[in-house]
Formats: structure tokens, sequence, C-alpha cells
């Protein structure tokens, strides 16, 4: 076809308007699929850091952070918070901290993080009780890295990404309290 | 030229990652573990004959002037159309690739597929460059994948050869993917050496 301006702007807008179509019908097809597959990955972490519960709600506690709310039955049945620390190594790192009635917590699961891979990424599973780092999960009072005079190991070159981590956890604890 | 021909060609003879050097961005960020490898040269791979294909269906009703902007929106609608895919059928693949899913719109092989290739030929030749093109860039994902998670964590696709302490953590890193990147390259080269005609 020879580039005519009127050529140039039918042809242009006739594969936008194509394309438009296609993304429109593919987004129509995949939208309740994916905000569904976001609930269940978001109720899936809830479980595996939380008291056992059957239903919550959600409200929003200090530094505008999450608050899950969980009751089983009609008791309260603890909570968790979706926290984050934006003094890691790279980016920041959301994680999920659940707490029993108590302020006890009892599990935490790494949502989202860009730190180094081996290093600050073990944090994963760093912390969990059997890797034997100190008392992260069931510890009931502000936690720090031995370094700053904790009891906390921190991970083995990743002091800063040991720090946020503790960070966030601690900022998890302290938007409860307010709630309380 | 045959459709078969042209397959084989773009896996060894023009083999985007090994002789044309393209694609960096994918091929060093991807391929800290086989799996995250071979599924990110698999999504290019159906973006890549998706476009070739389309291309070359509209190549005669795109005017020359506008053909880079025409051939961008396709690709970038193919893109976004498997990423949405992507999310919806296997979120966790979706975000352990995370951005370089949006990024294979500025994927340099698939626009210079479009110009060189697609734009030029028929519908039949530039789905099997496509598919050839993409196979050849899946193919050395996976193995720059296999060989980085073997040396840097010692399993390949999770499954563990041999203790994960005892692996180079370099490996897993970006300068890892530079180095075994480079003796890849050179391998590649030694061993089709002389068949460059």
């Amino acid at each position: 076809m020879k580039s005519t301006l009127p050529n140039m702007v039918l042809s242009l807008a006739g594969i936008a308007i194509v394309a438009a179509a296609a993304l429109a019908a593919v987004n129509s097809c995949t939208k309740s699929k994916i905000s569904e597959g976001a609930d269940t990955a978001r109720m899936e972490a809830l479980r595996a850091v939380s008291p056992e519960f059957d239903s919550h709600n959600t409200t929003t506690g200090a530094d505008g952070l999450t608050v899950y709310n969980l009751t089983l039955g009609d008791t309260p049945a603890g909570t968790a918070v979706e926290t984050f620390s934006d003094n890691g190594f790279s980016g920041r790192i959301t994680i999920l901290a659940g707490f029993d009635n108590a302020g006890t917590l009892t599990g935490y699961r790494v949502l989202q993080h860009q730190e180094t891979p081996g290093l600050g990424a073990q944090m994963d599973t760093w912390f969990m009780p059997d890797a034997g780092h100190g008392m992260v999960v069931g510890s009931n009072a502000p936690l720090a890295v031995k370094a700053d005079g904790g009891e906390i190991d921190a991970i083995t070159g990743a002091t800063i990404t040991s720090r946020a981590f503790m960070e966030a956890i601690n900022k998890a604890r302290t938007a409860i309290g307010d709630e309380r | 030229m045959k459709a078969s021909r042209v397959i084989f060609d773009g896996i060894i003879r023009r083999n985007p990652t090994f002789v044309l050097i393209l694609g960096m961005c994918p091929t060093l960020g991807t391929t800290s573990t086989a799996i995250t490898g071979l599924s990110m040269g698999i999504a290019t791979l159906f973006v890549l004959v998706c476009s070739n294909g389309a291309i070359s269906a509209l190549r005669r009703a795109i005017p020359g002037e506008v053909r880079i902007p025409a051939f961008i929106v396709v690709i970038a609608s193919f893109v976004t159309i498997l990423q949405m895919l992507m999310q919806a059928f296997v979120p966790s693949l979706y975000s352990s690739l995370g951005i370089f899913i949006p990024l294979i719109v500025v994927n340099c092989i698939l626009l210079g597929r479009a110009e060189s290739f697609a734009a030029r030929n028929n519908v039949v030749l530039s789905l099997a460059d496509g598919l050839g093109v993409g196979i050849g860039f899946a193919g050395a994902l996976t193995l720059l994948g296999s060989v980085r998670e073997l040396l840097g964590k010692g399993s390949i696709f999770g499954y563990q050869l041999y203790g994960a302490d005892y692996g180079a953590l370099l490996m897993v890193l970006a300068p890892g993917a530079f180095i075994a990147l480079g003796f890849m390259i050179a391998l590649f080269n030694h061993l089709t050496a002389g068949k460059h005609a």
C-alpha cells in the first residue's frame, strides 16, 4: 500500500481497533478468573500463617497496613497483617504476618520481594521455627537481630534484609497493638 | 525456500541467542533456573509465532512509513493477551517471571523477525520462521537456565542432584549469567564452525 496520509491513518486505525477488540474480548474472559485467583492465593496465605479461622473482615491499621481480623464461629481467632518494609536491600518487602489473640506471632509468609537470590531471598525459610535461627514465630515482643542487641540470627550475608524483615514484623505488631 | 529449512535456520544458523545475540535482557534475567528459562522461552515463542503470522498476513495492507508502529501494536496486543492468560491460568508462573512478560514487547527478536522476515514473506514461511527462532530462543534459555541452576543450586528443573550448599551462588546471580552465556556462545560457535556457508 502506498504511504499516503489517508492510507497510513486508515491502516493504523484499523489495526488498533482490531487489537483493542481482541484485548477487550480476552480481558472479559480472564477478568473474573484473575481476581478469583488472587483471592484464593490470599486466603491460602492467610490460612498458612494464622490460627484456625472461618471468617475474616478487613480493616486498615497504622501506616495504611491491611489488617485481617479473624474469627472462628463467634470468637476472635487472631489477626493477620499485610505488612511491609522499604529498608530492604532492594525495593519493598511485603510480608503477611499472623498473630493469635495474645499477640504471639503464629506464622509469616513473604508475599513479595526483590532481595538477592541465595542471600536475602532466604528469608522465606530462614526465620521459620525449625530453621533454628532464633524464635521469630512464637515471639511475643518486638524483634531485633543479634547485631542490634536482639536474639535473632541475621541471614548470613544479608543483615540489611534481616533488619528490614524485623522492621516489617514489628510494624505489624504495632498495628494490631493500636487496634486493641 | 522450504518451511522446514526456515525452521532449521531459526534454531541453528540464526539462533537468536547464540548467533544473533539478540534479546539479552530476558536471556540474562530469567535464566536463574531451568524452569523459568523454559517458561520465558515458550512465552516468547507463542508471541513470536502469532505476531509473525499476523504481520505477514497484514503486510500488504501496511504502508511502509507506518510499519514500525503497526508492528508494535500487533506485538503488544499478543503480549498483553499472553499476560492476561498467564495471570488467569498459571498465576505462580506469572509472578515468578514478573516484569519480563510485559517486556517481551520490546524484545528486539520480535521486531527484528517482523521487519526482516514476516514483512517480506508469505504467512506459512513467516509462521515457520517464528517457530524456528522461537524454539531456538526457548532452547537457548532452557540450556542456559539448566547450566546456571546446576552450577548454582545443584539441581535441574528443581530436581536436586547434589547439595545446594555446594553450589556457586555466583552462577545464580547476574554475573553468572554473563559468564555462562559467554562460554555457551563460544561452545556453540565452535560446534557450528565451518557450517556457516
